[in-house]
Order: C-alpha cells, then structure tokens, then sequence
C-alpha cells in the first residue's frame, strides 16, 4: 500500500513537470496580438491585395540617393541603356561611367543594388504564392505573382546570365539556393512555366498591373531571346494585336499622356510624393538630380535618330540648354520643356511622377515582326510588312516598305524604343552586340570585351556566399 | 686584464659570424626561380566562344570570338590559313564553307601558357523554302494513295463536318474519277495540308455545277486542323473562293485560291456546295 502511494506521488510529480515544461513553450512563443507577423498576416484576400501592391513598389524601387536602399526600376537604365550605344554620363566620372567605358568592377555599386533589389521582388512574389493557399480561389493572386517573378527573371538571366533560382521563400540557412548558380535553361523554364499561368489566370483589366496581354508580350520576347518557338511567339503577338491596344497618334503623347491606349505594362509613379515618386528624370537632366548628369545622348545614337528618327527625333532627344555640346533625352521629362509644348509633371523634379513604360504596343508589332523573320535574314510575308508599316507610319516614314531584313528590324526598334532600356537586349538577341559595341567603344575609348555582355555578380554576394558563387568570366 | 680584452674582441666575431649564417638563409628565400620557389597559384585557362554573322550575302562567314579565358594576359589566336592575332576578341572572315581549326594560347605574365583549339565547321544557312504540301487523292482517282489503296476520297472524310462525297465518272476534268456533292448540299470534303508559316500559296482546281436550280460550290482554306464543328471551322477560314459558273453543267471551270499561311504550319481545305449539285476535280498547290 505504501508502495503504491509512492508511486502515485512519483507519477503526480513527474506529471507536474512535463506540465511546466509544455506550458513553459506556450509562455515563452505568444501569439502577437498587437503587431502582424509574417507567419499570421496572410488571412483575407485584402491580405493579399496588400502584398500585390508590395511587389509593384519592390519593383518601381525607392526614391532615395542613399545607396544602401533598393532602387530596382530607377537604376535599369546604367545596367542597360548606359551599356549600349544609345547613353553615357555627362562627366564620364565615379562608378557610373564604368558601364560605359565597359570598365565594370565587381564593386560596382549599382550592379549589387539592381542585383539585390530584382531578388527581393522575387522574395517579394514568392511571399505570394508560399501562402496562396489560404484562399478559397488563389489563381488569380498566383498568376499575377508568377507575372512579377518571371519578369524579374527575364532581367537578371538576361543581365547576368547563370544566376541563383529561388523559387519559394528562404531562410538564413538555406545557402545552397542563394548560392547556386544554376544553368540558363533552367531559369528560362521556371519563367515560361510562370507566364503560361499568367495568360491563363488574367485579364486585361490593368495596364500598371500585371495582364494577359503583358504575359503573352513577355512570353513571346521570352521565346525570341532563346530563339525558339517562332510560331507560338507570332502567334503571342497577334492574340496581343487583337485585344484593342492602338498605337498613340502622336508620338509624344506616349510618354505625356499616361496610361494610354498604348501602353501594355507601365510601373506608375506619383509625383511629388516622396514615397511614390522617382528621380530618374531628374538624374538624366544638368545636374538637376544628385548626379552632374547621367543617360546623356550619345553623338552615335544622335546621329542615328537623325538619319532614321522621322517625326520620332524632336521628341527623343535634346541639346543639353546648359551645356550645348551636351545632349539629353526627351522622353520622360520631369520639368517640360516648353519649346516641346512638354508640361512639367511634378513641381518639384526629383519627386517625378513620370510612368516607367515596360511594353508598349509598337514593341508587340515589332516582335511581330521579328517572329515572322523567324531567325532568318529577310522576310516579305504581308503580315510582318503591314506591322512594320503601322510603326513607320506613325513616325512619317510612310513609304511602303517591301522587304524587312534583320538590320532593317534592328534599326527600327533603336528609332522607336530608344532611351526605353531595350537596346542592349535587342543587341544580344539579334546576335550583334559584339560587333556593335566593339566598333562603338573603339571609337568612344572604351575597353569592351565579349565578357562584358555578362555583368559581374556583385562582389558582396561573393563574399556572403563564401566563395560558394564564382564570379563571371572577365571579373575579378 | 689582457683576458677580459680577448673577450671583448671574440665577440663582435662570433656575432659577425651569426649575422652571415643568418643572411644567408634570408637570401635563399628570395632567390627566383629554383626548387624553393612557389607554383604559379593561378594559371592561365585558355577558352573561347564564336558566333557567325547574320545577315546578308557573304556575311555568314564572318565569325566573331569571344574570348572566355581567365587568368591570362596575353592571348595569340592562330587560324588555319596561319593567320595571327592578339586582339582580346578578334574577328576573322573564313574562305568558304568547311572545317576549320582555331587555336587560342592564352598566357600570364610568369609565361605559364594554356592552349584551347577548337574545329568550327563553317556552313553557309540555307535559304528556307515554303514547304509544297502534297495533297492526298488530288484527283479523287482509286487507288491512287501511296501504298496502292484508297477509294478516292479516304483522304477527303471529316464525319463531324458532313457526310462523306460521293464520286462521279462523268464529267471529269482528269483522270476516270471526280468528287461528286449532290444539292442537297450536305457532304463535304476535308483535308489538312502541312505547310511553311507566313509562307504564300496558290491551290488550283477545277468544277462544273449542274444548271437547273442556282447554285454554287465553295473552297475554303481554314487556319490550323483538328476541325470538328462546322461553324467554328468556317470562322477559322484564310482565304475562300465561291464558285457560281453555271454556264455549262459539263464543262470545268478552274478555280484559284492565293493565300498566306499566316502564324500556321497546318492548314485545311474544306469544300462546301449550295443549291445545285456540283463537281469537283484535279486539285494542285503551288508555293510561290
């Protein structure tokens, strides 16, 4: 009997102390109350409305000068533009003018922030689809997430070639994924897999938000860059072309007139709103924004529009008033130019509200275009004819063109697009941009190699990863 | 006394002596080269790309190199015809189509070499052609498919879209056999051609249509295959022609359709009649 009473207590006391350690867990991991967490804030489909909005701020980046900050958007145009034959600095001075002399180090401050700022949109669109499935019907937030995360993509596979896949949200010690390069051809499917969701989950309801018309421009620019699926990426555009997108009579009035008819995907901007605003208009204008100037026109791009521009030319570029050996760009002004008839869109130029404009419909009908060239020299097939006459058109150039050859389409995509962040990339994809930017940085000074197709991984991401990521070739 | 000073002296000697020894080994240390010296930690890796040029005339053989080195300072490109050349990324413009050899060697400045050749087999692309799709039982005859079988019209079925043609040996146009559509106008005629994309075609045939009633018969060329419903099918049409020549029920008319194949590499044929029986024959396709 005593027996047992002892072991009863013995039983009672070790109960009494599993009980303690178990409520000890409860005590010491209270469920905030007052705060949102991660773990719990995703709830309702407002939740999720939330942090769509999130992705589109990741990707228009922050209006700041300090460097530590994720400028995404408002950096592209060093990354792109300044590594083509189209732009330069004014000055030629500080770790911008290492794009254009093609002197790039793996130091380079704006390389690490578009680099950083890219993956956090894409951290951004996985937080999305990682918790998609507490909604009843997720397919649309999982389509438009997929949207962003493969644009993302499409940027930094095309900027820095091999890079890291992430695709779902990671923790501190999940190293190998952040430090993994992984082969082109892998990145390009995740991004192809994305954009078929996107074109069968959306509509085209937004033209600042991700759309079907978007994707499907995407997509076929996708296909074009890897030089596959000609007929699917034809067949992309004229779903596209079919879908009431128009081009802007006047050509100014794409830039001026925001949100027009046709615009496809455009990154918004409010002006004079520090948080919603951005500076790089006023960065490209005589030392109006923190540098002395940057995204000058340079002589070969100036001369060209002037051979090839027609009515497009006037509203492209400028003399620089200040400095007239100088020239800067037109498109996106921040403070007019009234010789222009070009209003100011913001009182205040670095808190500009000009639109980005990702794609527009005269990219849509040169891709057209360039999906019946099919990789091929030259092409007279009607249907590429009269997309190309739509664009040429506009522009007063209104002979009837007969034959469209590859230069032909090249050239008419650097009249239309330039200054919008295309022409490096259209350089790669028609396979000229060694020859093309070696004559060109023979002739401006500059030391271009083919490595410098590729730009470095950022040497701070080299570090973190403890020598696991190798660094591209011609980098230190 | 005299011992303290013969100290004094065998000091500074014992030290001048330790100071040799000592140097000496500091002097080894920097000796150049030799067994004690140090590996070159880095070694040039010798590699390069090349593309070929796009474009017009001759331009295909112009090939661009990328240079894909690492740790090399200088570089000596050699081409088969013994061309040289230490540009970074040299250009060379090959004689003609065949295989070449390419020789990189890439160097440092200790003058550690790394040599990559590679064999590059230049061919000048050929110039696509249009695709000349065959069509099957062209001329509605028996037995005409490849194997020796068929009935004329095997390859002109399509049940979802109508009742299969009937055929006819009186008129034809060529051959013994023609495709036969009587007014009720409830048979049709379906075949998919492949095809070259964006690609200009002509298809040519011929018909007659009895005279006692209006009538006519009609040849569409639809986008894409794999029809199944008539009205869908017809909404997917490139290009038409509606033959109405009732000027003689047993003499053929021709019949020609121009289209482009357009964002398709499947097209079909589809042939409808209205009103009055009608005859068909002797179908050809033609890019052009």
């Amino acid at each position: 009997m005593k027996n047992i009473f002892n072991n009863l207590k013995r039983i009672i006391g070790i109960s009494l102390v599993l009980f303690t350690i178990s409520s000890c867990e409860d005590f010491l991991n209270p469920e905030p109350t007052s705060a949102t967490s991660g773990e719990t804030f995703f709830k309702t489909k407002a939740d999720f409305d939330l942090a769509i909005q999130n992705m589109y701020d990741g990707i228009a980046g922050l209006n700041s000068t300090q460097s530590n900050d994720n400028h995404a958007l408002q950096v592209e145009f060093y990354v792109t533009e300044m590594r083509s034959d189209n732009t330069e600095t004014k000055a030629s001075e500080g770790e911008a003018a290492q794009f254009e002399n093609y002197t790039l180090e793996s130091t380079n401050g704006i390389v690490d922030d578009y680099y950083r700022s890219y993956y956090d949109v894409i951290f951004r669109a996985n937080t999305i689809l990682d918790n998609a499935a507490v909604l009843a019907t997720p397919e649309p937030y999982e389509a438009e997430a997929k949207f962003v995360r493969a644009y993302a993509y499409f940027n930094l596979v095309r900027l820095f070639g091999e890079i890291p896949l992430v695709d779902r949200v990671i923790g501190i010690s999940d190293t190998d994924i952040q430090f993994t390069r992984v082969a082109v051809s892998e990145i390009y499917s995740l991004i192809e897999n994305d954009l078929l969701t996107s074109i069968s989950g959306l509509d085209n309801t937004y033209q600042n938000r991700a759309s079907k018309a978007a994707a499907q421009t995407l997509l076929a620019k996708v296909y074009l860059t890897q030089g596959i699926n000609y007929l699917d990426a034809q067949t992309l555009c004229e779903s596209v072309m079919s879908s009431g997108f128009t081009l802007e009579s006047n050509f100014k009035n794409i830039f001026y007139n925001e949100l027009n008819n046709e615009i496809i995907f455009a990154i918004s901007y409010v002006s004079d709103n520090s948080a919603d605003s951005q500076n790089f208009s006023a960065e490209w204008l005589n030392a109006v924004g923190r540098t002395s100037g940057v995204n000058y026109v340079t002589a070969d791009a100036a001369l060209f529009l002037d051979a090839n521009g027609g009515d497009r030319t006037m509203y492209s570029y400028r003399i620089d008033s200040g400095q007239p050996t100088k020239k800067q760009v037109v498109k996106y002004l921040p403070n007019g130019d009234t010789g222009l008839g070009i209003a100011a869109t913001s009182s205040n130029p670095v808190l500009a509200g000009n639109d980005w404009i990702v794609l527009r419909y005269a990219d849509v009908l040169l891709l057209h275009a360039e999906a019946i060239l099919a990789g091929g020299n030259t092409t007279t097939a009607q249907a590429a004819l009269n997309s190309f006459q739509l664009v040429r058109d506009r522009a007063g150039l209104t002979t009837p063109v007969t034959e469209i050859t590859r230069q032909s389409l090249l050239d008419e995509r650097r009249a239309e697009l330039v200054f919008e962040n295309h022409r490096f990339f259209d350089l790669v994809r028609f396979g000229e941009a060694q020859n093309v930017l070696s004559a060109f940085s023979t002739a401006t000074g500059g030391s271009f190699n083919a490595t410098d197709l590729l730009l470095p991984i950022p040497q701070r991401e080299i570090n973190l990863s403890l020598g696991q990521l190798n660094q591209n070739q011609g980098y230190n | 006394m005299k011992k303290q000073f013969k100290n004094i002296i065998w000091l500074p000697v014992l030290a001048l002596l330790a100071f040799t020894v000592q140097s000496c080994d500091d002097f080894e240390q920097f000796e150049p080269a030799g067994a004690n010296s140090k590996a070159d930690q880095t070694p040039p890796m010798a590699s390069f790309s090349y593309s070929q040029g796009q474009g017009d005339g001759e331009v295909w053989k112009d090939y661009s190199f990328a240079n894909l080195s690492t740790s090399a300072t200088t570089y000596m490109w050699i081409f088969e015809d013994g061309t040289t050349s230490s540009e970074v990324d040299p250009t060379f413009t090959f004689p003609g189509e065949g295989e070449y050899t390419v020789v990189l060697t890439a160097s440092d400045a200790l003058g550690i070499e790394s040599v990559f050749s590679d064999v590059i087999d230049v061919v000048e692309p050929e110039l696509p052609e249009a695709i000349v799709p065959e069509i099957l039982e062209a001329s509605f005859e028996d037995n005409s498919l490849a194997d020796g079988s068929g009935d004329g019209r095997d390859s002109w079925r399509n049940s979802a879209l109508g009742g299969v043609i009937q055929i006819t040996s009186s008129p034809v146009q060529n051959g013994s056999q023609a495709a036969k559509f009587p007014s009720s106008g409830d048979r049709i005629a379906y075949q998919e051609l492949i095809v070259s994309p964006n690609s200009d075609y002509i298809l040519t045939y011929y018909y007659t249509l009895k005279t006692n009633n209006p009538g006519s018969v009609t040849v569409s060329v639809l986008a894409d295959g794999g029809h199944i419903d008539l009205a869908a099918a017809l909404a997917a049409k490139i290009e038409d022609f509606e033959g109405t020549d009732q000027t003689s029920s047993s003499d053929y008319v021709q019949g020609n359709i121009s289209f482009n194949s357009g964002a398709n590499s499947v097209i079909s044929i589809l042939i409808t009649n209205q009103g009055e029986e009608a005859r068909v024959d002797n179908f050809s396709i033609a890019a052009q």
